[in-house]
């Protein structure tokens, strides 16, 4: 036994090396390993809008676009990566149609939102991927009433058969070829979703005897990095898009924009969906400054996706605010926040405080570093607003008119780039011309520049201007400088801004006079929104100018100090001087922060003197507040869309309060993964 | 003694800093972090941001750098940059971190294609370093700017601005909560298995089994909510002091700010703690006087004749005491630490509330640096417990 045992160990001893030696020698050794091939630095992140006109017959291939660099060309076909073999259920549209029809979305809605009224459930049903009473809405779409017979049949059709002699029913599951008709469903892990996600497990089992196999992940999974959604590592998946006034939707339904491992998961087209038409149709309504155009082309998107039924659109999610019965003139809306027109309010008792409760304190008082809600929504008491964006659109407020190429306010003009010229490139980057650099003719087709080539594209200007009496809170009038200053500081990597794509895609801006300039963009740029992107760029007044006539404590003039300190100086974060509605007079910390009137406010002295901004971060504090009298308004992140929101309808109903309920732009989903890795 | 303290204070240098790497440790472990709320905007569906402005933001976050880099600069401030000697610089091109990661694309035999990142394409060395904002290390009291919740404001003020509240509300209640805990323990020792003391220990248990988020809703539904609308004099639900003036039946207007208005804000929330903290003293001076009641002294004093209430305080409670001394020293921290869930509920706006508040939105400078203020504190007060036993018990010596 003795000399077996000693030959065994020396066998492993062996086998251990020669493993590891395999292992350090290198891969190629082993017939399964991989070709490794150096990648060159690139841009897996960046998303850019493309810049070409609205031809579809001349559109861009919807072709996989590489974000990234060989640095080796290679001119045969790509090899087949992940994600080549077709669902073997999902993959199949009339189950994923018969999905919808078995779906009862009311039921859905009712499982979270009991305490609404039918008529407030039925309008948060959403049937595309914009809401009810948006712009872009189209009229052509397929509908998917809740109709289990029609489900049944589809299904039916699809091969997928009940045994027989039973009825669709909770316990009976729909089979072909032995095969059961069973579906892996992920979501997160909120209460809210676990409410629903019971619920449509149960309609599919009961009404359509389809099996769904529920899974609630945290959050961190189904969104990470390198997990869930990113990796596209599930069958269904149920989770929420943010809509905004800009329905955008490139990067979540475009054929080149599928994660794939060969691309880096780069994109949001977690479906694998690639409909040509489609795919064609969102980018050119992204590419278009034309309303009217980008209607017509988000039209023959929804047309094909509700037909296609990659991504199941639920409901959108209920936002609530709630005020004192004495305050007038609140305006409760999906895409804009309450304190938009907060100059214009008023208090029917004449009492001389609004106190507002926030769930969060401001993080700074300088919205350039931080695009919190809590952060804009209290700038916009210090900040006059260029525009606001109510009901999915925007209205110009401190601006004249939204300058638009139909009004006159923008122009598009050809050019002829060559060598050496700053360009916008396809991959949204800054560049200068160069052989190999791709980017959008004047005619929307992507090119690759050759050397010699003279190419012709687009440039985008447009000219903003702001109303006369635009004024500091001192009495000293907002001036040219101001807006100099603002697109300096707004523009230095050194400020802290976390965005500097508009920025970066600016040609120059010309100063006119102290009410308005003009912002020539790089030939290529061209952004949807380019009627709302002032030196601001961003919803929040006190940031469209900064008081360049402001003198620091310590003696500086406020033009004088680098980008890089602007953060850390009180009269900047903690006391800026303001241009808007109320003036920011105290700031006790973790507890509120005291405005008073502005008389200076280029609309008028508002009515109410004072304004606090009383942080509460509990939800159920927040509502004692508001029913004790300590608080007049809670906005839609404080008061959130818990069971709290219920014992505020109550009280809204026994006319203690005023109670707004809103869909919010937040709406539910359900992707259907249309591949297998 | 002084032998003992040089030890002692060694000791505590070492824990200091081998809690504060592992404290360091979980929190950057843990999931989530300051990127998440850019992760969550590049899933937006909307305009993503560039590599450059990732790689910035990163930066600013110190994301960039390695682990250890990124420890010491907090912990000591170190590194800064190159180390400069007589005119020359050194270590300028020490790799310390990564500004954007490499990439690889493997070509599988199968024809599949996948791109992982691996190795680094832009570090950060140390020439890098120079010029970033970096405090002078934590170590030596310097905790640096928040980097979330108050963006780029020292923490310091942070926390100068919300101790006073900590301290009255943790203060109070403990003191309240050790005053009533001692004398229900004596009082319950010495009448050991009467009505009072299975209704004390009734009481107390319920209190300490409560949880506080629970006990505060119930107490502003009915002294806050229900009491306000019926008309009876009612207490604030919350904060520390109101936002204008109100008016409370049989009290009339209470001006904002007042000291009568803290008063009444104050109530509520103090009154959870004590009663939730009163079990676990009440227990210990009870089982502690039990156990002394019994000794041979006590039995000694009676039979000379000692009057009772004196054999009680004087013979009993004093030794009974001694295991009590090392009760205290948790108290330190705690009272600055603050009680997070209490604070919450009534949005009294401590220090608890900022731990929370900043590990919520992942400021975390503002969380370890309220964390190594609590370390330092608990060790702080085991050291004070310890000599406190020398004086409480002279039997004991310290060498």
């Amino acid at each position: 036994m003795r000399p077996v045992s000693f030959s065994l160990t020396r066998l492993f001893i062996l086998t251990l090396i020669l493993t590891t030696l395999v292992a350090c020698g290198g891969a190629a050794t082993s017939p399964d390993a991989p070709v490794r091939e150096t990648m060159a630095p690139a841009e897996p992140t960046a998303v850019a809008e493309a810049t070409v006109e609205p031809d579809t017959t001349t559109e861009t291939t919807p072709e996989p676009e590489p974000t990234m660099q060989e640095e080796e060309e290679e001119e045969e076909e790509p090899p087949p990566g992940s994600f080549t073999t077709p669902h073997p259920i999902l993959s199949d549209v009339r189950v994923r149609q018969a999905i919808a029809y078995c779906t009862d979305r009311t039921e859905l809605i009712q499982s979270v939102y009991n305490y609404l009224s039918p008529e407030e459930q039925q309008g948060l049903l959403m049937d595309s991927f914009v809401p009810q009473g948006h712009w872009a809405l189209a009229d052509n779409i397929t509908t998917y009433p809740f109709d289990p017979e029609q489900g049944n049949a589809l299904l039916e059709e699809a091969g997928w058969t009940l045994p027989d002699g039973t009825e669709p029913g909770p316990g009976v599951v729909r089979t072909r070829e032995g095969e059961q008709l069973s579906i892996g469903f992920v979501t997160t892990d909120a209460q809210f979703r676990q409410t629903w996600a019971t619920v449509f497990e149960q309609q599919l089992a009961e009404n359509c005897s389809i099996q769904i196999i529920r899974t609630h992940a945290p959050g961190s999974w189904l969104f990470g990095d390198a997990t869930g959604l990113r990796r596209r590592d599930f069958e269904l998946a149920a989770f929420a898009w943010v809509g905004e006034p800009d329905p955008k939707g490139r990067t979540l339904y475009a054929c080149n924009e599928i994660p794939l491992p060969e691309n880096n998961w780069a994109g949001q087209n977690y479906m694998g969906w690639c409909n040509e038409t489609a795919s064609r149709a969102i980018i050119a309504a992204n590419n278009t400054l034309d309303r009217d155009e980008r209607i017509r082309q988000y039209a023959i998107f929804q047309e094909e996706f509700t037909r296609d039924m990659v991504s199941l659109p639920l409901f959108q999610r209920l936002e609530a605010q709630a005020a004192s019965n004495n305050l007038v003139n609140f305006i409760s809306d999906p895409t804009e926040y309450m304190t938009a027109n907060i100059g214009e309010w008023e208090l029917t008792d004449n009492a001389d405080t609004i106190v507002l409760g926030f769930s969060q304190e401001p993080s700074s008082m300088w919205v350039l570093v931080t695009d919190a809600a809590v952060a804009t929504q209290a700038a916009d008491l210090i900040g006059f607003r260029a525009f606001t964006k109510y009901n999915y659109d925007y209205q110009p407020v401190a601006l004249t008119r939204l300058p638009t190429i139909e009004n006159g306010g923008a122009t598009l003009e050809e050019i002829e780039v060559s060598a050496g010229d700053m360009v916008w490139t396809v991959d949204g980057e800054a560049m200068e011309l160069a052989p190999g650099v791709e980017v959008i003719n004047a005619e929307g087709e992507t090119v690759t520049y050759a050397e010699g080539d003279t190419i012709t594209m687009s440039q985008l200007s447009v000219t903003f201007e702001y109303i006369e009496g635009l004024t500091w809170e001192d009495g000293e009038p907002v001036k040219q400088a101001d807006f100099e200053l603002a697109a300096r500081i707004n523009c230095d990597p050194d400020s802290g801004a976390s965005d500097l794509t508009i920025c970066n895609s600016r040609q120059n801006i010309d100063f006119i006079n102290d009410t308005s300039y003009t912002i020539t963009y790089l030939p290529g740029a061209q952004w949807p929104e380019y009627f709302i992107y002032t030196v601001g760029a961003g919803i929040s007044g006190n940031r469209e100018a900064y008081p360049s006539h402001q003198v620091l404590s310590d003696g500086r003039n406020l033009t004088d100090v680098p980008a890089a300190e602007w953060g850390t100086l009180l009269e900047i974060a903690e006391r800026p001087l303001s241009n808007g509605p109320y003036t920011l007079v105290e700031w006790q910390k973790g507890q509120r922060l005291v405005f008073e009137a502005n008389p200076n406010f280029f609309a008028g002295e508002p009515a109410v003197p004072t304004v606090i901004i009383q942080i509460v971060t509990d939800t159920n504090q927040a509502v004692a507040q508001l029913l004790t009298g300590n608080i007049d308004v809670l906005e839609k992140a404080t008061l959130g869309a818990g069971p709290e929101v219920q014992t505020v309808i109550e009280a809204g109903e026994a006319g203690r309060v005023q109670v707004f309920l809103e869909a919010s732009p937040t709406w539910e989903h359900v992707d259907m993964n249309l591949f297998l890795r | 003694m002084t032998t003992f303290l040089i030890r002692r204070i060694v000791q505590m240098i070492i824990v200091i800093i081998l809690s504060s790497i592992v404290a360091y440790g979980l929190l950057y472990l843990a999931p989530g972090g300051p990127m998440v709320e850019f992760q969550q905007r590049q899933m937006g569906g909307g305009r993503g941001l560039s590599q450059a402005d990732l790689a910035r933001i990163r930066a600013r976050f110190e994301l960039d750098l390695h682990p250890v880099t990124r420890f010491t600069r907090w912990f000591v401030g170190l590194p800064r940059g190159p180390i400069t000697i007589a005119g020359q610089t050194f270590l300028a091109d020490l790799q310390v971190g990564c500004a954007v990661p490499g990439q690889v694309r493997l070509r599988y035999p199968d024809g599949r294609v996948e791109i992982v990142e691996e190795g680094c394409d832009q570090p950060v060395t140390m020439a890098d370093l120079e010029g970033r904002r970096v405090s002078r290390g934590i170590l030596f009291g310097d905790f640096g700017r928040s980097q979330v919740i108050a963006r780029d404001q020292p923490i310091s003020t942070l926390i100068w601005s919300r101790l006073p509240y900590t301290l009255a509300l943790m203060g109070v209640s403990t003191f309240l909560a050790i005053l009533f805990g001692v004398l229900i323990g004596i009082y319950s020792a010495t009448r050991q298995y009467s009505r009072f003391d299975y209704i004390m220990t009734t009481v107390t248990f319920v209190g300490a089994s409560l949880p506080s988020f629970f006990f505060g809703i119930i107490l502003i539904l009915v002294f806050a909510i229900w009491a306000k609308e019926a008309g009876l004099p009612y207490l604030p639900p919350g904060n520390a002091t109101a936002n204008r003036n109100y008016v409370v039946p049989l009290l009339g207007t209470v001006t904002a700010g007042s000291p009568l208005d803290f008063l009444l804000h104050f109530i509520m929330p103090c009154a959870v703690l004590t009663f939730i903290n009163i079990a676990q003293w009440s227990r210990f001076v009870r089982a502690s006087m039990l156990e002394v009641l019994r000794q041979d002294y006590v039995r000694t004093a009676r039979a000379k004749g000692v009057r009772e209430q004196l054999v009680i305080v004087k013979h009993a409670l004093r030794n009974a005491l001694i295991p009590f001394v090392t009760l205290l020293a948790g108290i330190l921290p705690t009272l600055f630490a603050g009680a997070a869930i209490t604070e919450a509920v009534f949005n009294w706006p401590g220090l608890g509330q900022l731990l929370i508040d900043s590990l919520n939105r992942f400021d975390y400078v503002v969380a370890m640096a309220l964390l190594y203020i609590t370390i330092v504190l608990q060790l702080i007060g085991y050291l004070i417990s310890d000599i406190m036993y020398t004086v409480v018990d002279p039997r004991i010596r310290l060498t």
